[in-house]
């Protein structure tokens, strides 16, 4: 790495060192990835915001033909105040019956009914634990819309509520009460610091405490690996360090579990805790579970190997170190599969992956090398989808300003030169920049050997020259420059002596720059 | 859509506009064009005609004219696909189709926007229902509901549904996939036969009908039009039947109107007639005996590519009493005691050889005294100047030239395609001759197939789609005469032929099998369009008939094995 140093900080990336081109890869994933987020729930709004009639009347008849007549909006508020035990609890399940369909639950209409304080008082009738159940599955479900509906629950006084029905004696209230906070906590780092401070990790924490974890119910047992996730999910802030703390050591507990839902989630909630700074994911890898995500990756469950690999991408973010950990666990090995997988998907973020592994120092470049992974970045490059060539592109270039000469050379080797120029026609300027930086670094590379001829033949060959050549019409400012550098530094032979003499502009005026070979000239 | 009111829905809207009037290379489309034309010509319509060969070409053709124009009327082309889908027009573009290319694409019958079809329905459709293969969007997007992605992040906040919800939405999960199996299995069923409906000239004919505006010119083309389809095999003899009757009532109407003023008789009259006439190809035009050897319907019948044949030829002229002298001179100059009822005389020998149908409906046409052509002679004329390979002529250039022939003031043009057409028959006769004496049909298992080599004579002619197909026609009638195997007459026949031998191009044309009753319905547009995708072969659908396809001669072995495979 020192010797590396000056010419890193000379050529590569405008002056950004290693930790900073890295992190600034980390925040263009995260931003893409809450994009991508946001129009999901959007859409989700969207579907929720249809209006009521959208339902027709025979729509309505054939879902509820099965069960009773369906009750209205003012049954329920009559029922639920009427005083009497039994006609509350069958308001309360109507509500909960109306919550449950499928389509258009009214979710606002019982809100604005003003029934969430009386759902709120039922869950503490522990005399009557249908009612509790009822009243929970019906609050869950109001969670589970929008913020605004959400936070409605929450001031209807539901966290401490649910806390006490995480220990009831019943099963299914307690597994409802823990899917209820579950949906608050899933909110946002406001619901879920709320959760966190209310007390809600202690009483999930000591359920799992038995010796053999399939004793619970798959189901049971989904939903408090699933909470637990959303109390580690969400950044800005990112949850209590002392939380994470107490609940890592059940996550390893859960990555060990055998059912697949279970670890998708368990590894999702690793997946949050890794997304962070430094310090966050050096707690993570403390728990010494990078060789179970390791294993994990060669899962064959979609589910599991999705958050399993973007826990190890998340974690080679990190330092040096950090990012030897895994390698160390043997994760390289994992690759080869993960970048020919059948989603695209899954080729992306394992490039993306990669991508940060090469980023780091020439030793963990040889890594990746040794490993044969790098005719599996070339074929991406040639064959990826888009999202994936971008991420190989990177990958790429962080390999030619990190690596040494030697290593540089193996890449021209494996037939990276063509792939890589074809991606010049991208209409992503971004991406071009990134190119013609890793163009630039081989070059200097061959110059180190004196091959840099060979290299411009090479390009000229695959058709690159035109591609560059091309660029220099380009719109963007810095691509024309970066383009003209090349073209003027490596292709242009021929003008080379008439250039040397054409006046130089100083602030003097014109200087003649008469250049040692002239003198030298022999006929 | 289908438009309701031929008037009120399309030719009031284009009458105040600009028009491009884009027409497909076959005739029954520049019968159908001079109609419109000429209407166009009456009430001062401003338009552009563009012909088109293929679908590159009228992409093309669109590209050029699209800001200029908004209504776009389209001759014998674009029913078949999703036109929208193929030019990506925008939303204010308005096609006005007239194809007899079937099955129509089912989303040109359903958008009720921009594509206007001027296509009879009461033609042999069979649409698929709308509900059957279009389903509204946000039916399905809700199906989804919180369900995602296999692998994706798992949701922040879950609802919990009732056991009863979940299950249905299951049930309906698989309805969904059901109805989708459903949709496939209709659309399959509908779009894997092509076939012909009513002829586009006819259909603008009874345009002209509505808006009183029909002349005897008219009529005329109409009548060519429906001929056209008859000569190139295109619909059943039973559609042609049914179509003749309705132009014999125009005819009959048209003739009554001026029967009783003498100057119907006058030197630049028209009159057609309804004739039961002899099927021999251009006869008044010929000498009877090249005529009758020339024929497809004569030829196949005699195999007059057998010794056997020619003698059978000589013996029936013998039995008819005509001296050879007569037969193989002029028909003009034949002796007016010759012609007077030559008809009968020939029907009457026809009949004791086995050529029952000699004689067909039709009708002919006289300009003034002396000119005197059958429907048959004009779409003959007419698509050999479209197809002439003449050095020199451009694709347009050959449009022009049919088109002119068209008209009654260009009698020369007409005969000179009409001199073009025997020596394309003359051509077909022979290549049919020399496939069957030289057994170049091969039985493939599944259908008959037939390579023309480069070299052979005439073969720059049979680089052009319809006369490739008439030489396919006239092939599998001849070879369903010729030979013994029972099996082999009931086959589909496959053809190719040198398209162009620079860039190393074949043409490959399917036709359906021979026989009193076909249906006519053919199936090699679908079966050439999987053959190359499997095979990834280096094709070129571009010829309105999906039938007609180009190929790379290096990809024709591997593409017609993939064909049999498919097929058997």
């Amino acid at each position: 790495m020192a010797e590396n140093s000056p010419r890193l900080n000379q050529f590569k990336n405008k002056g950004k060192d290693v930790n900073e081109l890295r992190r600034r890869r980390v925040e263009v994933n995260v931003e893409l990835r809450k994009a991508k987020k946001d129009d999901q729930i959007f859409k989700r709004r969207n579907v929720s915001a249809m209006p009521e009639d959208a339902t027709s009347p025979l729509q309505e008849r054939s879902q509820n033909c099965q069960g009773l007549r369906q009750w209205t909006v003012e049954e329920i508020v009559a029922g639920v105040n009427s005083g009497n035990s039994e006609s509350q609890l069958q308001a309360t399940q109507a509500a909960r019956k109306l919550l449950s369909r499928d389509k258009h639950p009214p979710i606002d209409q019982l809100i604005s009914a003003g029934l969430i304080p009386k759902f709120v008082s039922f869950l503490g009738y522990v005399d009557c634990p249908p009612i509790q159940f009822e009243a929970s599955w019906a609050l869950t479900n109001i969670a589970s819309g929008t913020s605004e509906q959400t936070a409605a629950v929450v001031s209807g006084g539901a966290i401490p509520a649910f806390i006490s029905l995480v220990t009831s004696p019943h099963q299914h209230i307690s597994e409802q009460a823990i899917w209820a906070l579950g949906n608050i906590a899933g909110d946002g780092s406001a619901l879920r610091d709320k959760v966190i401070k209310h007390g809600a990790v202690a009483p999930l924490l000591g359920l799992l405490a038995v010796p053999d974890l399939s004793a619970f119910s798959a189901g049971y047992l989904r939903n408090v690996t699933w909470t637990l996730s959303n109390l580690c999910r969400n950044k800005n802030p990112s949850p209590p360090m002392t939380a994470i703390q107490q609940i890592l050591p059940a996550l390893v507990r859960l990555l060990h579990h055998d059912d697949p839902e279970v670890l998708a989630d368990a590894c999702w909630a690793v997946s949050y805790l890794t997304d962070g700074p430094n310090d966050r994911i050096e707690v993570v890898i403390q728990t010494g579970l990078i060789p179970r995500l390791v294993k994990l990756l060669g899962f064959e469950v979609l589910p599991v190997v999705t958050p399993a690999l973007r826990t190890i991408g998340n974690i080679v973010t990190g330092t040096d170190e950090q990012t030897q950990a895994v390698l160390d666990a043997g994760a390289l090995a994992m690759f080869p599969p993960l970048l020919r997988h059948k989603k695209a998907n899954v080729q992306k973020e394992a490039a993306w992956t990669l991508s940060n592994i090469t980023a780091g120092k020439d030793s963990q470049i040889q890594e990746v090398i040794n490993a044969g992974l790098v005719p599996y970045m070339v074929e991406l490059l040639a064959r990826g989808d888009y999202k994936t060539q971008k991420e190989a592109v990177w990958a790429v270039t962080n390999f030619t300003s990190g690596g040494t000469v030697q290593q540089v050379v193996y890449l021209v080797q494996a037939n990276v030169i063509e792939p890589l120029l074809n991606l010049l026609s991208s209409k992503d300027s971004k991406t071009i920049l990134v190119i013609l930086d890793a163009i630039t670094n081989i070059f200097m590379a061959g110059d180190k050997i004196g091959e840099s001829d060979k290299l411009s033949l090479m390009i000229e060959e695959c058709g690159g020259l035109d591609k560059i050549e091309a660029l220099q019409s380009h719109e963007n400012e810095m691509v024309y420059k970066a383009s003209l550098n090349l073209i003027e530094k490596y292709f242009s032979e021929e003008e080379e002596v008439v250039q040397s003499v054409i006046p130089e502009v100083t602030n003097d005026g014109y200087a003649f720059q008469i250049s040692e070979s002239q003198s030298t000239f022999n006929f | 859509m289908f438009i309701a009111d031929i008037r009120k829905d399309f030719y009031e809207v284009v009458a105040n506009q600009r028009v491009v009037l884009l027409v497909a290379p076959d005739i029954d489309a520049l019968c159908a064009c001079k109609i419109l034309q000429a209407l166009f010509h009456c009430d001062q319509i401003q338009y552009t005609l563009v012909p088109v060969t293929g679908w590159q070409d009228l992409g093309t053709a669109f590209l050029e004219h699209k800001e200029q124009f908004r209504y776009f009327v389209l001759i014998n082309c674009g029913a078949n696909v999703d036109l929208l889908e193929m030019l990506q027009p925008d939303d204010d573009s308005i096609f006005f189709i007239c194809d007899t290319h079937r099955p129509v694409d089912v989303v040109n019958v359903y958008n009720d926007t921009q594509i206007k079809l001027l296509i009879k329905q009461d033609d042999d459709l069979s649409v698929p229902s709308y509900d059957d293969i279009f389903r509204d969007e946000d039916e399905e997007g809700e199906d989804s509901g919180n369900e995602s992605d296999e692998g994706s992040e798992p949701s922040g906040k879950r609802r919990r549904f009732d056991e009863g919800a979940v299950e249905r939405r299951i049930e309906r999960q698989r309805a969904k996939r059901e109805w989708e199996a459903r949709r496939r299995e209709i659309l399959f069923d509908y779009e894997q036969y092509e076939y012909h409906g009513t002829s586009a000239a006819m259909m603008f004919f009874e345009l002209a009908w509505v808006l009183t505006k029909d002349t005897k010119d008219m009529l005329w083309w109409a009548i060519i039009g429906l001929t056209d389809q008859w000569v190139h095999d295109k619909i059943t003899n039973m559609k042609y039947v049914t179509d003749i009757a309705t132009m014999q009532r125009h005819v009959s109407r048209h003739n009554h109107r001026n029967e009783d003023e003498e100057n119907s008789l006058s030197i630049d009259c028209m009159r057609i007639s309804f004739e039961y006439d002899l099927r021999l190809t251009l006869y008044q035009h010929w000498s009877l005996y090249e005529s009758i050897y020339n024929s497809c319907y004569t030829s196949c019948s005699f195999k007059l590519w057998t010794l056997n044949g020619q003698k059978k030829l000589q013996e029936f002229l013998a039995d008819m009493g005509l001296p050879l002298k007569q037969v193989r001179q002029k028909f003009n100059s034949m002796d007016m005691s010759i012609k007077e009822n030559l008809r009968d005389v020939i029907e009457e020998s026809s009949n004791k050889y086995g050529m029952k149908d000699i004689r067909i409906q039709t009708f002919g046409v006289h300009f003034g005294f002396k000119n005197r052509f059958l429907a048959s002679d004009m779409v003959h004329a007419t698509a050999a100047l479209l197809e002439s390979a003449e050095k020199d002529d451009s694709e347009t250039d050959n449009f022009i030239k049919a088109l002119d022939a068209l008209s009654r003031s260009n009698i020369d043009r007409l005969h000179s395609g009409i001199a073009l057409a025997k020596k394309k028959l003359i051509a077909i006769q022979q290549t049919v001759a020399s496939c069957i004496c030289t057994n170049l049909i091969l039985s493939q298992g599944p259908f008959l197939y037939c390579y023309l080599m480069e070299g052979t004579p005439d073969v720059k002619l049979f680089s052009k789609p319809m006369a490739l197909t008439l030489l396919c026609k006239y092939l599998l009638k001849a070879f369903v005469h010729s030979t013994r195997n029972k099996r082999c007459k009931l086959l589909p026949l496959v053809m190719a032929a040198p398209k162009d031998v620079e860039k190393g191009t074949v043409i490959v044309v399917g036709i359906p099998p021979e026989s009193e009753t076909s249906d006519k319905k053919n199936f090699f547009g679908r079966a050439f369009e999987k053959a190359a995708e499997s095979t990834s072969s280096r094709t070129l659908h571009d010829h309105f008939d999906t039938s007609i396809i180009e190929l790379k001669t290096e990809d024709r072995s591997k593409f017609l094995d993939a064909l049999i495979t498919l097929l058997s």
